[in-house]
Formats: structure tokens, C-alpha cells, sequence
């Protein structure tokens, strides 16, 4: 397969589709037929880091023949039933209506000239019964192109298109151009390629937790040239955090988590943008950033985090890596199977709730104010045991593929599993995520997608109030 | 007046609706969650005390998180003997309580509602 381009985000409009999603509109688009088909794609809405974006929700296919059927201007068209039935659940639910058809061709594509005249007979009527965005998007395997019909009037082309899978996939019209970069990365962009490093110095990573494994994370983020970093953690430094956290110093007991993590981050790489704050994750101030990111490695072990991020993720179609290392010890110290766990999160493959690993009470608990939680718990929690060499081992496993993700590096698009590493029988294997078909965070049932409309949005807009 | 998540407002609407009669004191935990006190509770004829308040916070978290623990005004058994095991003296909400620790880990919403866990563990306070 010819090697596809590697396009570092772009300012302006943005798309993101699930994974799952762009595998079914690609095997519906681009079959040995060569003939075009269509589809219609229904959208949330957020801010995004670059751009406003727009989350793809559902696909609704159009069968041909019956749903997209040859045109009285064009070569094929949506049938009316079709668009109407769209474009009245794009109302009802306050979604993008994004109508879709393939062209011919590998890395470049544009609307022809019939394709933007037919905009213009009917996009005007969907948006006046819809009051959203309306827009047409046409695709080659390797390029996307999208004509969007903003609510105010105006119009805007559609920046880029990502696909958040096991790589980290832009689409765009053309491929970008190549630029050098800074010679300082030479050594690196040797693998990742200019377009990678480029891809790098763009992107916004969020980390949350900056402990053991999250001050390892924060740290080889900036060598390795991300461009900013959300750092979150409402921790103080605890004199036996010492021997873990890189880069610490005796003299950091007790100043915030998140000041350690920019003093290496800036140390590392001066030009860095930083976001430091210092607060749970749910703290409305947190999950503002949060949802404001490319990326979240999720280095926090407690339940509420997990729920939160993972909330961000299916929301927002953010994807995110979860980083945890597991060293069960039994009252008489006896030691179990260590474990390190590198989990990705890809949003709408399934989730942490599906998968069983945020527990309903715990999650109760830590929600509790802090001067009820450690009461709230029945049976007081214990330190786990923790140590340097495994957190760095989850961290690096986590970077490796962040990296090869980003620079689309990876060989297989549809390997979204996740890495559990044995290291006590040397062990190490991988575990696709399971997913409840019902599922109210990572499926279309329930808030998959839903943006600035969803719950995490509804929670942050009612707590700013109170 | 405070302003509340859809789901949580929902949760405390059903608690008033369950509780109808009793009055109902709703605080804001101040992270998009709530505290709820429900007034002169029956709790049978083991106790000294017939009535209490039950108490208990809808975290922001809700529907996804469990409604735990749970609180009372702090109750003496009439036939004398301590209380068994998931019950534990604390403060809540600046008064003395005591905590009842019961987990719900059915993931239903449906069936484990706020409202229907409260009655719960009511019942659950009655028949020790
Ligand atoms: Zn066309
Ligand atoms: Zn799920």
C-alpha cells in the first residue's frame, strides 16, 4: 500500500471520526466498484485547541439505489426521504449534518464544480430546518475535503479530518507541505520524519497525575518536542515521593506536583507551552483544559480521575492512554503478579467503564470532599507499594506508541490494545477492550460525541454557577 | 437557589417524591454535587429513638457513582447491645452521625436509584 501522507494539525475546522466509524464509512465508500456512494454524517460541537471541531456521533449510511440514487443535476444524490429523516434528527439532537460522498483519487481531493452548486441549491433549506451546521464532505482514502455552512451565515472550509486510531490519522485536501525542522531534532525526525517532528510540536498533551509515572511522562513529552502540556495534579510533594519522581529535589517536599512537572518540562525544552493546574481532575478548571487537548495520558490512580478522563474521551473524541502499575502485596507480604498496564482509550472502541475498571463505590467515595473521603472509606486504604523502574517501564511503553501513533508510524491503524507487562514471569501481551453494546459513555446510544452539548459540558456550565 | 446537573436534580427530585412529607434539605458539595438530608426517617422499634434524619451526598458523578455511605443521627439500640458490623460512629456535616457503609455495586440505574438505595438502606437500619 502506498505510503500515506503525514499532515501535522492544521488551524481552523477540524472533523474527528471514531475509529469504528471511519472503518465503516471507508469499507461503504471505497469498494472495487469504483463507483461513488454516499452518506450522511451526524456531528457534536466543541472548542478545540486549533479550531472549533466537530465529533462525529453516527453514520447513516445511504444505500445505493434506494437512498443515494442518480441525480437530475449531478451524477448521484441523497434521496429526498433520506436527507429529510437526516436532517430532522439533526435537529432534534443539535447535530452537525454533514452530508458525504468518495471521488477518485489517493492524496488529493476538491468538490466539483456540480458538487458546490449543489451545495448552494440546498444547503441554505437543511440549515433553515435544522438551525446547525450543514456541510458536504468528499473523500478519497487519503484526503477529505469539507465545505461547512456556519449558523451565522457564513462559510468555512474544513481544515483537516482525524481519525483517532491506533494511529493518530489527519486527512486534509492535499498533503501539507514539507518544512525542515529545527536541526536540534535531527536524530529523531530521522524515524518520525519532518511531518512527524512537525506533528510533535503541535499537539496538546494532557497528563493527569504527575507522580511516579506521570513526572517520567511530563518529562520525556518535552525532550521529546510536544508542543504544550496540561499539567494536572492537586498533590503536594511528600518527602517518600522522592526516590520517584524525576528530576526531584530535596527541597521539593511539600510545593505543588504540578510546579515540579514545569520546572523539568521547562528545563527540557525552554520553547514548551505549559498549563499548570493544580487540582482534581473534575475541578471544572481541569476538565476546561482536559477537553482541550490532542492527547491524555491518564497517570492518576483513583477512580474519579479514571471516570473523568474517560468521560473526556468518549465525549470529546479524545484519545487518551491510561498508565497504571499494579504490585499486589497480601496482609503477610506475600507478593502477587506484578503487572504494568498501558491502556488506550480510543474514543467509542470501547471504555473503562465497559471494561470493568472504575468501580461504582470507590468512585462514590473519592467524590466525597476531602475531609470526608479517608472517613467515608470503611475500611482505611493502605499505601500500595510503588517504585521507579515499573512506573518508567508503563511510562515508556505509553510514550512509544503516543510517538508512533502521532508520526503514523504504526503498522496496523486497527491495533488499539492495549500492553499488560508480567515482568515477574517476563511476560507481556496484549488485551483488545470489550465493549456494552448500551453503553452510556462510549457508544452512540449515549454520549459519544456530544461536545459542548454533553453531560461533562452541562456539569461544568451548572457548577460555575453555583 | 442552587443550580444543579440535570441528573443530579433529577436524583434529588425522586428523593422528595419517595420522601414525600418529610422535608428535605439539599447543599451544594460545591463540586457540581450535592448533599441531602432527609428529616424524621422511621426506623423502627430497635431503636431508642423511632425517627432520624438520613443523610447522604449525589456526587457529580451520578448516575455512574454509587450513592455511599450513608448517614443517621446517631441512634442507641433499645435492647442495649452495640451496633453490628458497617455501622461506625463519625461527624458528617457537622453534626455527630453514624456511617453506614453499604455498598451497591450493580451497575442499574434503573434499579438502584438514589431514592430506592435510601429506602434501602432505611429498611436495611430497621431490620438490625
Ligand atoms: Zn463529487
Ligand atoms: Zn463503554
Amino acid at each position: 500500500m502506498a505510503r500515506r501522507p503525514v499532515n501535522p494539525p492544521a488551524d481552523g475546522w477540524s472533523l474527528t471520526l471514531p475509529p469504528r466509524l471511519w472503518n465503516d464509512l471507508s469499507r461503504h465508500l471505497f469498494r472495487a466498484d469504483g463507483d461513488e456512494h454516499g452518506a450522511v454524517i451526524l456531528a457534536g460541537q466543541a472548542d478545540g485547541p486549533r479550531g472549533q471541531r466537530l465529533l462525529a456521533r453516527e453514520l447513516l449510511i445511504a444505500r445505493d439505489g434506494e437512498d443515494y440514487v442518480p441525480g437530475e443535476t449531478g451524477y448521484r444524490a441523497l434521496s429526498p426521504t433520506f436527507v429529510r429523516d437526516a436532517i430532522v434528527r439533526a435537529r432534534d439532537e443539535q447535530l452537525a449534518y454533514l452530508a458525504v460522498h468518495c471521488h477518485f483519487g489517493l492524496d488529493n481531493v476538491q468538490f466539483s464544480r456540480v458538487d458546490l452548486a449543489s451545495h448552494e441549491r440546498g444547503y441554505p433549506t437543511l440549515q433553515q430546518i435544522s438551525d446547525q451546521i450543514v456541510g458536504g464532505l468528499v473523500l478519497t482514502p487519503h484526503a477529505v475535503a469539507g465545505d461547512l455552512w456556519l449558523s451565522d451565515g457564513t462559510r468555512a472550509p474544513l481544515a483537516e479530518t482525524v481519525i483517532p486510531a491506533g494511529n493518530l490519522r489527519r486527512l486534509r485536501p492535499n498533503p501539507a507541505r514539507p518544512t525542515a525542522s529545527d536541526p536540534l531534532w535531527d536524530r529523531q525526525a530521522r524515524l518520525l520524519g519532518d511531518r512527524g517532528q512537525e506533528t510533535l510540536t503541535h499537539l496538546r498533551v494532557a497528563v493527569v497525575g504527575l507522580g511516579g509515572v506521570g513526572s517520567v511522562l511530563v518529562e520525556e513529552l518535552a525532550r521529546l518536542g510536544a508542543g504544550e502540556l496540561v499539567l494536572i495534579d492537586s498533590e503536594t510533594v511528600d518527602a517518600t515521593n522522592l526516590p520517584r519522581l524525576i528530576a526531584a529535589e530535596r527541597g521539593d517536599v511539600d510545593k505543588p506536583k504540578t510546579e515540579l512537572a514545569a520546572r523539568n518540562a521547562m528545563r527540557a525544552n525552554p520553547q514548551i507551552r505549559l498549563v499548570t493546574v493544580p487540582r482534581r481532575v473534575e475541578h471544572p478548571e481541569a476538565l476546561r483544559e482536559l477537553v482541550q487537548c490532542d492527547w491524555i495520558f491518564l497517570a492518576a490512580d483513583s477512580h474519579a480521575a479514571r471516570h473523568w478522563v474517560n468521560a473526556a474521551v468518549h465525549e470529546y473524541l479524545i484519545p487518551a492512554t491510561q498508565v497504571g502499575v499494579k504490585i499486589p502485596v497480601t496482609g503477610d507480604g506475600e507478593i502477587g503478579q506484578i503487572h504494568t498496564a498501558t491502556r488506550l482509550i480510543a474514543p467509542g472502541v470501547g471504555c473503562l467503564w465497559c471494561n470493568q475498571l472504575i468501580d461504582r463505590t470507590e468512585l462514590a467515595i473519592e467524590m466525597h470532599p476531602d475531609a470526608e473521603r479517608e472517613q467515608a472509606r470503611y475500611i482505611p486504604g493502605i499505601p500500595a507499594p510503588s517504585v521507579m523502574p515499573l512506573n518508567t517501564l508503563a511510562a515508556s511503553e505509553a510514550l512509544t506508541h503516543f510517538l508512533l501513533a502521532s508520526a503514523s508510524l504504526h503498522e496496523d491503524d486497527d491495533d488499539l490494545g492495549s500492553v499488560i507487562h508480567r515482568p515477574r514471569i517476563r511476560e507481556r501481551h496484549l488485551q483488545d477492550a470489550r465493549q456494552d453494546s448500551g453503553c452510556r459513555w462510549c457508544t452512540p446510544t449515549g454520549n459519544l460525541g456530544r461536545g459542548a452539548n454533553g453531560e461533562l459540558a452541562i456539569r461544568h456550565a451548572t457548577n460555575m454557577r453555583s | 437557589m442552587i443550580t444543579l446537573a440535570p441528573a443530579v436534580a433529577e436524583a434529588v427530585e425522586a428523593v422528595r417524591l419517595h420522601f414525600a412529607g418529610h422535608p428535605v434539605e439539599v447543599v451544594t458539595d460545591g463540586a457540581g454535587g450535592v448533599f441531602v438530608t432527609v428529616e424524621e426517617v422511621p426506623v423502627g422499634t430497635a431503636y431508642t429513638s423511632s425517627v432520624t434524619w438520613l443523610g447522604f451526598q449525589i456526587s457529580a458523578a451520578y448516575p455512574d457513582a454509587d450513592i455511599y455511605p450513608h448517614y443517621t443521627g446517631v441512634l442507641t439500640r433499645a435492647d442495649g447491645q452495640p451496633h453490628g458490623p458497617a455501622i461506625q460512629q463519625v461527624p458528617w456535616q457537622n453534626r455527630p452521625a453514624m456511617q453506614i457503609s453499604r455498598r451497591s455495586n450493580r451497575r442499574d440505574s434503573g434499579v438502584d436509584n438514589v431514592a430506592l438505595k435510601a429506602e434501602r438502606i432505611r429498611r436495611w437500619l430497621a431490620d438490625q
